[in-house]
């Protein structure tokens, strides 16, 4: 089948993707785009997709119909040793849990892609403790992520996610498992960083709070992307006016 | 991504250690037995292919006698149901052959002993044993010669005219060459043909399967040690783009690094082990500790064999879930066992009941041996339906949190749950045989008659009447002893009379109304013409049999102008049955082998030659239940790991109940259940089948009409103590339950 001419402007871009778990359908022709840059945010209710098409979006799933393109790409239909150095290489991740190693401490976490990378190991810790030193937790190197907060343990995930200069960071949840106070200080970083380095950011939160974050934000309902909110509107900045 | 496997392996906190740690004891402990077994068995093989210098040839004695070779005579002797293997050498030039273990031949006069001979020479007193022996001791025989540390053997020295020009009972004016002398110009080198070879062969193999299944089981386990963990964070590496390459690469070297950790260690627990290993005396002889070690093959085999097995089931553990970036998407969920699973566990009944059915009295049921193989892997591949059946009924009867949780979680994986007991199961399963076996041919041997007859001693001495006289005189001046004289029916020249074998001999009816479990003549008569052949039929499978009834013929002669065929002797304690062996090894001719491959009989009571019996009996139950109690050992560290293993491995799941007010008894069941259930439902019927087809075996080999035998308290106790280490090593798992459990510990990460 014939691919459209892709437009340039989207970096990462999902159309009439449908994907299935057994009987239960997730997706059933969401389609949304992401440009460079952008910080988008998918709302939606539990159950309603959202999730998976953050994950059919990173190369995590493959969809059962529609198509991923990322940077002018097919995504999905790259093989799985593609998509994996994809994710060494051009994207980060921070999800609400069970994204650390847990027997590494968390500058082994965070340098742990750039020697994925074959990156050498001085060069990979030097990186790693900047970045831990950004996100305020330098004196966290040594420690395991057992023995840190679960916002410092965020914290990591962020610094990981960040220090390969990646093009895109997917967040699931990333404030899911936070008090609020900590979540926020989570996301101030991590969109701050982003912004800093022009990194694209896809973000799944069912928190308008979170979502007020986000340049512009699409809500997910039964599979579909069914309100494409543009940028931020009345609700969120409600939200962001009651911080 | 070897440097991260290594420091995901060494450097990752106590949790990882402790998993190394215990991965590395698990496979120590199987490498440990595993070259255990590998070393009796190459002691034992040593042994059997060790040359058998007594199992030389010779020509007879030449007259004029040659001036090369030399003149020797092996014989066998008997102290204290210990067999001495004698050789009366010498030397006919100047370059003689040397028997192994020593530099130079004794010189008349003198004679070499075995290291354990020699210290009993010393000990025991001279008319009980030393006496036998011409000379003084010159020095001591070395190991090349013998099979072992408490082998009895000794060389003795003589001229080659003292050798040929020996009376055969000193006083008498009738001399010649010491009978069975030969004149022998080289030594024999190939090993002996020995009758139990094949059996214990058998025995090793299945003692070695017995071992080997549970503790590739063990090593298995250890390596997959906490999987759900390393799966958990297989997927986190994953995530940040690691590739399926690189997570067999880390995978691998986990399991290579503990795996090999351990086999070095398990060769030093063998190495200091073997001292008293060799002190064991596992198959009935003390092997020289030289010989009790694996070949070099088997240290590399265990050095590199055992972590290139560890990597490979790493590795095929994996291939089995996918892990994805998300943790482990697809876990290939193992169908339900069908009933197909327990094709192999009939087909090898099958093979077995027809392997019986070939096998004859005679034959050690060696036809019976691959459908017992098959039949234990049939009980492995069996043994996840029967958990799935069991757990199923178990969940139906019980009631309870408990009783769901745990049979919910059998339901979903039996295979995994029954992989835990299979050792076990195995053991228990050998153990019923030999439990079943043993004893029953334990019982037969040890009948009535042989209980009756248990002090006399038989010696077939083959004199002259006048010889014979004299000896039965000698024999009657010894206190305590009562010699019984069956007389040989050949004429002087050699030949026999009409109608008449061999081994006819006369015996007076007194004397067999002195023995008489040998049968009794009809009554009126003084003396019977009858074959003494049956006395000394030495057949494991048959017992002493009276040679006498009211059917033999009457003997009207004079016995004792009769040549002295055949001496029975009853005795009154150990010291003069000592006595009198002494007393016939100086005055009869020395007790030939019949030929390679035949024992020759030394001077024996008939309850020694029983002990005999039962010794090889023993020595297969030992070395059985050796392998049951390895197979126990092995089940049981398999067990504890594969239950720490799992608790680790549900640490959120268990947490999160408890934290939800689940007690942790309740938890506690839950752990105890998912082991019992398999285990009962396997070693119920493990014991049963083992119990029928031994009680196959038994109807097939035991005489007619003996009865069925009953387990014994020694089986009841092994199997006992046994599932009691089960159940304590699953109890011992329990505190770590609760520590892990902590609510404290809720969080994950």
């Amino acid at each position: 089948m014939n691919s459209p001419v892709v437009t340039r402007a989207f970096l990462v871009e999902a159309r009439d993707v449908a994907k299935s778990f057994g009987q239960t359908a997730a997706l059933r022709g969401a389609s949304v785009a992401v440009s460079p840059g952008e910080i988008l945010a998918i709302m939606g209710p539990s159950g309603s997709g959202k999730s998976t098409l953050l994950h059919c979006l990173a190369g995590i799933f493959t969809p059962d119909r529609g198509e991923i393109w990322f940077d002018g790409r097919r995504l999905d239909t790259l093989g799985e040793d593609e998509r994996t150095r994809l994710r060494r290489t051009a994207f980060g991740f921070v999800f609400q849990f069970g994204q650390l190693v847990p027997e590494l401490t968390a500058a082994d976490n965070v340098a742990l892609p750039l020697l994925l990378n074959r990156t050498r190991r001085r060069p990979a810790y030097k990186t790693a403790e900047t970045w831990l030193e950004r996100l305020g937790i330098g004196d966290k190197g040594a420690n395991r992520t057992g023995e840190l907060s679960g916002g410092e343990a965020q914290r990591v995930a962020v610094a990981r996610a960040l220090a390969l200069a990646p093009q895109v960071i997917f967040a699931d949840e990333p404030t899911g498992s936070l008090d609020s106070l900590t979540g926020e200080k989570v996301m101030d970083l991590l969109t701050a960083l982003a912004r800093e380095a022009g990194t694209t950011v896809v973000l799944v939160t069912h928190d308008a709070r979170v979502a007020a974050y986000a340049d512009r934000v699409v809500m997910v309902r039964d599979g579909l992307v069914s309100v494409d909110l543009g940028a931020v509107g009345e609700q969120v900045s409600s939200a962001k006016a009651a911080r | 991504m070897l440097r991260l496997g290594l420091q995901l392996t060494l450097r990752s906190g106590r949790e990882a250690l402790v998993r190394l740690v215990i991965t590395a004891a698990a496979v120590a402990v199987g490498v440990a037995l595993l070259l255990g077994v590998l070393a009796e068995f190459h002691a034992f093989q040593a042994n059997a292919n060790q040359a058998c210098w007594s199992c030389t040839t010779g020509a007879p004695v030449p007259s004029p006698l040659p001036s090369h070779g030399e003149l020797w005579n092996d014989s066998v002797d008997f102290y204290r149901g210990q067999t001495i293997t004698r050789l009366d050498v010498a030397p006919l030039g100047p370059h003689a052959l040397l028997p192994p273990g020593i530099t130079r031949l004794p010189a008349p006069g003198e004679f070499y002993a075995s290291p354990a001979l020699a210290a009993l020479l010393k000990t025991a007193p001279a008319d009980e044993l030393a006496d036998r022996f011409p000379g003084h001791l010159a020095g001591t025989i070395g190991d090349a010669a013998l099979n072992g540390a408490k082998d009895l053997v000794i060389y003795i020295g003589y001229t080659p005219a003292s050798l040929t020009a020996l009376p055969v009972v000193p006083g008498s004016t009738k001399g010649g060459p010491m009978p069975g002398t030969q004149w022998v110009t080289s030594i024999s080198t190939a090993p002996a043909a020995e009758v139990f070879t094949p059996f214990f062969r058998y025995a090793f193999g299945i003692g070695v399967l017995a071992v080997l299944f549970p503790m590739l089981v063990l090593i298995s386990t250890a390596t997959r040690l906490a999987a759900d963990r390393r799966e958990e964070r297989f997927a986190a590496l994953r995530l940040v783009g690691g590739t399926p390459a690189d997570i067999r690469v880390i995978a691998s070297v986990e399991s290579v690094v503990s795996a090999f950790g351990g086999a070095v260690l398990g060769v030093v627990i063998f190495l200091l082990v073997r001292p008293a290993l060799a002190g064991a005396a596992l198959i009935g002889t003390q092997y020289f500790e030289s010989q009790l070690t694996p070949t070099v093959w088997g240290y590399l085999a265990m050095l590199v064999g055992v972590p290139a097995a560890a990597a490979a089931a790493a590795l095929l553990s994996l291939r089995r879930v996918q892990i994805s970036p998300l943790g482990v998407s697809r876990r290939a969920k193992p169908k339900p066992p069908s009933l197909w699973r327990l094709a192999p566990l009939v087909l090898g009944l099958v093979l077995y009941v027809y392997g019986l059915s070939k096998t004859t009295h005679k034959s050690i049921g060696a036809p019976a041996y691959p459908g017992l193989l098959v039949t234990m892997v049939g009980l492995v591949i069996a043994g996840p339906w029967l958990t799935s059946g069991a757990s199923r009924l178990f969940g139906r009867l019980i009631p309870g949190s408990s009783a769901l949780l745990s049979t919910r979680r059998l339901a979903d994986n039996p295979k995994t749950a029954f992989r835990a007991v299979t050792g076990l199961v195995l053991a228990v399963f050998l153990g019923t045989m030999v439990g079943t076996i043993v004893p029953a041919i334990n019982s037969t041997e040890a009948s009535p008659a042989n209980a009756a007859l248990s002090n006399v001693l038989l010696d077939q001495v083959g004199l002259d009447s006048h010889q014979g006289a004299k000896l039965l005189s000698g024999l009657s001046e010894i206190p305590g002893a009562t010699a019984y004289p069956l007389y040989s029916l050949q004429t002087a020249d050699g030949s026999v009379g009409p109608g008449l074998g061999p081994g006819d001999t006369a015996v007076s009816c007194a004397v067999m109304r002195a023995l008489a479990a040998l049968g009794q003549c009809a009554p009126g008569l003084q003396a019977v013409q009858a074959s003494d052949s049956g006395l000394f039929d030495d057949n494991p499978m048959y017992n002493t049999k009276p040679f006498v009834d009211s059917t033999n013929p009457a003997y009207k002669g004079k016995l004792s102008s009769l040549p002295l065929q055949t001496v029975l002797v009853r005795v009154n304690s150990p010291a003069t049955l000592e006595r009198v062996r002494t007393y016939l090894t100086i005055h009869t001719a020395p007790q030939q082998s019949a030929g390679q491959g035949s024992a020759p009989t030394p001077p024996r009571t008939f309850g020694e030659t029983l002990q005999i019996r039962l010794d090889r009996a023993a020595t297969l139950e030992r070395i059985v239940y050796a392998a049951v109690a390895l197979t126990l050992i092995v089940a049981g560290c398999s067990l504890a790991v594969a239950v720490g293993g799992g608790l680790v491995d549900r640490k959120r799941p268990f947490t999160l109940l408890r934290v939800s007010g689940t007690p942790v008894g309740v938890l506690s069941r839950v752990v105890l259940m998912e082991a019992a259930v398999p285990l009962l439902a396997a070693t119920i019927v493990a014991a049963g089948i083992a119990y029928g087809t031994s009680i196959l075996a038994f109807v097939r080999l035991a005489p007619v009409g003996t009865a069925i035998p009953q387990l014994g308290s020694a089986y009841y106790a092994l199997m006992g103590i046994g599932l009691a280490v089960a159940f304590a090593v699953i109890t011992v798992t329990l505190p770590l339950l609760r520590r892990m459990t902590t609510p404290g510990n809720v969080r994950f990460e």
